[in-house]
C-alpha cells in the first residue's frame, strides 16, 4: 500500500467511526441533534415509542357547487411500508399541502373552494382479529373512530386554518379540565394592549400593544 | 496480498484488526445480497417515480422535515426517471458484480439522493442502513471473487490461481457500525418511557403501519412475554459490541441478532429491514468460514446449484468479444437503463395525462359522510380510555402476569384495568357482584393522568362463599367491562380486605 493510500484508508476509517460516535453521544446526551438533518443518518432511534390510538389522515375538498370530494390519487395510492398510503405516515404535515396540490394538478374537478385535513382515531385494541379480541375482552367489538378538523388548506395547498391534533387536544382539555386553572388563567394578566413593546417605543409610539410584529397569541 | 503487508504484517492487534489480510468472501455475499433486498423495495417504487421525487409530484425532503428548506435540488421527470433507471441497473450490476466499485459508487450516490428527496415514503432506518452498507461495500474489494470482475480477469489471464486477498478493514467497519446500530437502539429503548412494561411494543404490535402481523398481534396480549422479551432485547443490543469479537461470542450475538430480526418480521410485520441487516451479517463471514462450510456435506451438493450462476455468468460474458473493454459495455447498458425507464414511465403514464379520456376525476363523497367527519364532536366514550382489564393473583414487572377464572379462598385477586394514554384525570372503581348481581364488594381510586394502570387487591376472605362472582370496572358511572369468576374451597375466618395499588 501506498503511504498516500494508507493516509486515506486511515483517515476514512478515522472519519467513519469518529460519524458514528458523534451519532451514538449526541443521542445518548440529547446534543446538537436538533435542525440536524445529517444526523438522522447517524442516530439509530429505531423505537421512538408507539401511541395507544391508531390514526388516518383524510382530505376532503369542499367544491363551488357544495359537493365534497376525497382527495386520493385517483391513479392508485403509493403503500411504501406496508398497505397503508403515504400520506398516512406525514408525522411532521410536510406532505399535506403539496400532496393536496399534486392530486388537485393533475384532476379533473370543479373549482375547490377549501380542503379540510380530518384526523381519524381508535383504540388500537380494536385491530385485535375477532377470535382473540373475544378471548381477551369478552365483549362485542363496537369500535367506534373519532373524526378531528386538523387544518384547512386552499385548493393550492395555502394553509388557511391549523388546529392542535387529536392527542394535543386531548392533553389540553385534560390539563384545562381543572377549576383552579381556569380560574388562574381567567385572572391572569390580560394580553391585549398592555405589554410594553420597546421597539415601538423608541419609534416614538405612545400605544404599545401586543398586536403585530412582537408577541402573538396566534 | 499486498506485497508491503504480506512482508510487514501489521504488529498491533489493532493493526492486525483492521489490515489483516482474507479473501472478501463475506463482502462478496453482502454484495450480492445487499443490492438485492435494498433495491427491490425501490423496483417497487419506479412506477411512482414522478410522483414521489419529481417537480410533477409531492416530494418532500428530509432536509425540509428538519426545518431547513429544500436543499436538494428537486429533478423534473426528465431528469429523475433516467437517474432511476440507472440507480435500478447499478444494484443489479452490483449483485452480478460487474464493474463492481463503479456500480456501488453511482448506485451509493442515487440511491441516497432519491431518499432523502423523499423523506416521508422511501426513507427510512433501513434505507439509512442500507446507504452505510453500500457505502462501505463501494470502498472494499467485494466484486474481487464471485463477480463478473473476477471472471474477466481470469480470462485475461491476470490473476493468480488463489483467490486475492485485501486487508479486512471495510468488513470491520461494517461490524463495527452494527455494534453502533444495536448500541444505539439500546440506548432509544431504555430512554423510551413505558418501554420496560411492555406497553410501548404492545402498541406497536397493535399497529397495522407496517405489513400484516397477526402473531404479533397474538403476542401483544401477553405481557410477561413483551416484558422478557424487551430486557433481552436490551441485553443483547448491549453486549453484542462486547461479545461479537471472540470466536463463540459471535456465533451467540449473531444467532441472537437473526432470531430478533426474524421476530421483528413475524411480529411486527416489517420485511425489509430484517433483509437489509441480515444482508449485513454476512460482513461477519471470514474466510475460514467459508473454507469451513465448504467442507460441510451438507453444503456438497449446493455446489453444483452455486456454479449455475458461474456458469450463466460465463456465458454471457463470453458472448462479448474480449476486445470490447468491459467499462464501454458498462456505459452501454447504462445508456440502455436510462433509455428504457424513461420509456417504461412514459408508457406507464401515471396521471394518465396522455390518455383519450383526459384527466382522472377526483372521487365524489357522500355529503353525510363528509358532514359527520367534518362536524364531529363526539367525546371519547368512556370504554375507549381503557385498554382492557382482566384479573389475576400475579404480575411481573407491574403487568398481570396470568388470567384466571377460577380463585380459592385465601388467595389475593389482582384486577388490572389498562388506560389508553392519553386521559384524563379518573375516578375507577371496582365491584364485586354476587351471582345475583349484589354488590358485595365496591372500592374505587384516583387514576392520574401519567398512569397507565390501576391495580385492585383482594384478599378474598369468609365473607365469600363458593359460588360464582363478577368483578366490574367502572368509570364516570359506567360499566366499562366485567370479569367473571369461580370461587373454590371452604371458607376461612379471614377478613374480605381490600386494597388498591
Amino acid at each position: 500500500m501506498t503511504r498516500m493510500k494508507s493516509l486515506l484508508v486511515l483517515g476514512f476509517i478515522a472519519a467513519y467511526l469518529s460519524a458514528l460516535t458523534f451519532g451514538t453521544v449526541a443521542h445518548a446526551l440529547k446534543v446538537g441533534l436538533c435542525g440536524n438533518t445529517l444526523s438522522y443518518y447517524v442516530v439509530w432511534d429505531m423505537f421512538c415509542g408507539w401511541s395507544a390510538w391508531d390514526a388516518r389522515t383524510h382530505l376532503i375538498a369542499e367544491g363551488a357547487s357544495g359537493q365534497y370530494y376525497e382527495v386520493r390519487e385517483p391513479w392508485g395510492e403509493f403503500h411504501p411500508f406496508g398497505h397503508l398510503a403515504r400520506i398516512h405516515y406525514d408525522n411532521t404535515n410536510d406532505l399535506l399541502p403539496r400532496h393536496i396540490q399534486n392530486v388537485l394538478r393533475h384532476t379533473a374537478h370543479e373549482p375547490i373552494d377549501r380542503v379540510f385535513t380530518i384526523e381519524e382515531v381508535w383504540p388500537k385494541q380494536y385491530n385485535l382479529p375477532p377470535g382473540l379480541y373475544d378471548e381477551h375482552f369478552g365483549r362485542p367489538n363496537d369500535k367506534l373512530s373519532y373524526y378531528h378538523l386538523r387544518a384547512v388548506f386552499r385548493d393550492d395547498g395555502t394553509l388557511m386554518s391549523i388546529y392542535p391534533d387529536w392527542h394535543a387536544k386531548q392533553k389540553l382539555q385534560a390539563v384545562y379540565d381543572n377549576p383552579r386553572l381556569r380560574r388562574q388563567s381567567a385572572n391572569a394578566t390580560s394580553l391585549f394592549s398592555t405589554l410594553y413593546n420597546p421597539s415601538e417605543a423608541r419609534a416614538g409610539s405612545n400605544l404599545n400593544t401586543s398586536m403585530g410584529a412582537g408577541l402573538s397569541t396566534n | 496480498m499486498n506485497p508491503s503487508l504480506a512482508e510487514n504484517p501489521p504488529r498491533t492487534a489493532l493493526g492486525r484488526f483492521f489490515f489483516a489480510q482474507e479473501t472478501p468472501f463475506g463482502m462478496a455475499l453482502l454484495r450480492i445480497f445487499l443490492p438485492l433486498t435494498a433495491g427491490i423495495p425501490m423496483a417497487l417504487r419506479f412506477p411512482h417515480v414522478r410522483e414521489l421525487y419529481t417537480t410533477d409530484g409531492s416530494p418532500v425532503q428530509l432536509f425540509e422535515m428538519y426545518r431547513q428548506g429544500a436543499v436538494l435540488p428537486v429533478p423534473s421527470p426528465a431528469v429523475a426517471v433516467p437517474l432511476y433507471g440507472i440507480m435500478l441497473l447499478c444494484m443489479l450490476s452490483s449483485i452480478v458484480g460487474f464493474r463492481t466499485r463503479t456500480s456501488l459508487c453511482v448506485a451509493i450516490v442515487l440511491y441516497s439522493y432519491f431518499n432523502v428527496l423523499d423523506g416521508i415514503g422511501t426513507l427510512t432506518k433501513y434505507s439509512v442502513i442500507a446507504s452505510h452498507l453500500m457505502l462501505l461495500l463501494a470502498v472494499s474489494h467485494a466484486g474481487s471473487v464471485w463477480s463478473v470482475d473476477a471472471f474477466l480477469k481470469k480470462r485475461s489471464g491476470a490473476v493468480n490461481v488463489l483467490p486475492p486477498r485485501f486487508s479486512v478493514w471495510p468488513a470491520r467497519l461494517v461490524q463495527l457500525m452494527f455494534a453502533f446500530i444495536y448500541f444505539g437502539a439500546s440506548i432509544t429503548k431504555i430512554q423510551t418511557a413505558d418501554f420496560f412494561s411492555g406497553d410501548q411494543m404492545r402498541y406497536w404490535m397493535l399497529s397495522n403501519w407496517n405489513y400484516a402481523n397477526p402473531i404479533g398481534e397474538a403476542v401483544a396480549m401477553s405481557s410477561p412475554l413483551l416484558l422478557i422479551s424487551a430486557y433481552l432485547a436490551v441485553i443483547w443490543e448491549v453486549l453484542f459490541g462486547v461479545l461479537v469479537w471472540r470466536p463463540r461470542g459471535r456465533a451467540v450475538m449473531l444467532g441472537a441478532g437473526a432470531f430478533f430480526h426474524f421476530m421483528t418480521w413475524l411480529t411486527l410485520g416489517l420485511y425489509v429491514f430484517p433483509a437489509v441487516c441480515l444482508s449485513g451479517y454476512f460482513a461477519f463471514m471470514s474466510e475460514e468460514d467459508i473454507v469451513r462450510l465448504r467442507r460441510i456435506s451438507l453444503f456438497r451438493p449446493l455446489k453444483t446449484v452455486l456454479r449455475l450462476p458461474a456458469l450463466a455468468v460465463s456465458r454471457v460474458a463470453n458472448s462479448f468479444p474480449q476486445t470490447v473493454p468491459a467499462s464501454v459495455t458498462w456505459t452501454c447498458l447504462i445508456a440502455a437503463a436510462a433509455i428504457g425507464a424513461t420509456e417504461a414511465e412514459l408508457q406507464m403514464d401515471l396521471y394518465q395525462n396522455h390518455s383519450q379520456s383526459g384527466l382522472l376525476s377526483l372521487k365524489p363523497m357522500d355529503r353525510e359522510v363528509a358532514l359527520m367527519m367534518l362536524r364531529d364532536k363526539k367525546t371519547v366514550r368512556e370504554h375507549d380510555k381503557f385498554f382492557n382489564f382482566e384479573i389475576g393473583t400475579s404480575t411481573i414487572g407491574y403487568q398481570l402476569s396470568n388470567r384466571r377464572s377460577e380463585f380459592s379462598v385465601g388467595e389475593t385477586m389482582i384486577a388490572q384495568c389498562n388506560l389508553n394514554p392519553p386521559h384524563e384525570d379518573m375516578w375507577v372503581e371496582c365491584l364485586l357482584l354476587d351471582d345475583e348481581e349484589r354488590t358485595v364488594e365496591q372500592f374505587g381510586q384516583f387514576v392520574p393522568r401519567e398512569n397507565l394502570r390501576a391495580n385492585f387487591f383482594y384478599t378474598i376472605g369468609s365473607r365469600l362463599v363458593t359460588g360464582r362472582y363478577c368483578m366490574v370496572l367502572k368509570s364516570a358511572n359506567q360499566e366499562i367491562c366485567r370479569r367473571h369468576f369461580s370461587l373454590n374451597g371452604k371458607s376461612s375466618d379471614a377478613a374480605f380486605d381490600v386494597s388498591t395499588n
